[in-house]
């Protein structure tokens, strides 16, 4: 690995490192809300939280972190074509998440649930809602590098929808499962 | 497509059926912990494979280890002045509804 290779890796780390840090404070306010109220997050996730829509998001963007890294590899082995195709699919179900996520926004609007609507809905808006803004930049991201022949250029793009994905995996459980 | 990173994925689908089928059963207050878990899984399993982590540089893994001990500090930070913080009045201070 050159020298510049590592250095592109690493400050793609460090700003990973940060976007956890900003996600970490909402967790935590999250947390202390829940400790609190346990009744309120009970009761909002059962009667109004959409578990399946919620569910078919999280394996889109389960297949979408599959694919992009099945397409960082196909770069590796400087399978072009192959790799282009991968990532552009990923794009697709990264639409695909922001289609169903934009869905639930209006049925929540039409039901009167707007961001204020009590503790649970404040932070479920601010949450999903700041991460829809990653997805958004990381769909933007993935379009523009997908016919990259720079490995470390796709490699980075693809880091950071990973980090999408993984943030996603522990909202679903707070706002739709439990 | 690796066969590391197909069988991570086909793991990740068979851990997110796991978590959605256990869902609907009644685990009481036993229910979030376990979900929670199975998702620690899941993310491990994206940082390891898709993100390489298994494999990084140790600068690299540095600084996911800062990011980490960061992010416990800053929690540990939020819950202590939670935690010390003097309960809100039901009413503003020095608000004297009789004189409106």
């Amino acid at each position: 690995m050159t020298q510049r290779t590592h250095a592109a890796r690493l400050g793609m780390w460090v700003f990973l490192a940060s976007e956890v840090l900003l996600f970490t404070v909402l967790f935590t306010v999250y947390a202390d809300a829940r400790a609190r109220y346990p009744e309120v997050f009970h009761h909002e996730i059962h009667a109004h939280a959409d578990k399946v829509l919620g569910s078919v998001n999280t394996a889109i963007l389960l297949v979408s972190s599959t694919l992009v890294a099945a397409g960082v590899h196909a770069l590796k082995e400087n399978q072009r074509s192959r790799a282009t195709a991968l990532v552009f699919a990923t794009v697709v179900l990264g639409l695909c998440f922001l289609g169903i996520k934009g869905h639930e926004y209006i049925d929540h609007v039409h039901h009167d649930i707007v961001p204020g609507h009590g503790i649970f809905w404040t932070l479920y808006f601010t949450m999903t809602g700041l991460h829809a803004l990653h997805v958004c930049a990381g769909v933007v991201t993935l379009s523009l590098v997908a016919r990259t022949k720079h490995v470390i250029v796709l490699e980075n793009a693809a880091l950071y929808w990973h980090l999408v994905d993984v943030i996603w995996i522990f909202l679903w459980p707070l706002f739709y499962l439990a | 497509m690796s066969r590391s990173i197909l069988l991570t994925g086909v793991g990740l689908i068979a851990l997110w059926a796991l978590s959605f089928g256990l869902s609907f059963a009644d685990l009481g207050h036993a229910g979030l912990p376990v979900a929670l878990a199975i998702a620690v899984v899941k993310a491990t399993l994206v940082g390891a494979i898709f993100m390489e982590l298994a494999s990084a540089s140790a600068s690299i893994r540095f600084s996911v280890l800062a990011a980490g001990a960061l992010a416990a500090l800053l929690i540990g930070l939020v819950v202590a002045d939670i935690e010390m913080r003097d309960p809100p009045p039901l009413v503003p201070p020095g608000y004297d509804a009789a004189a409106r």
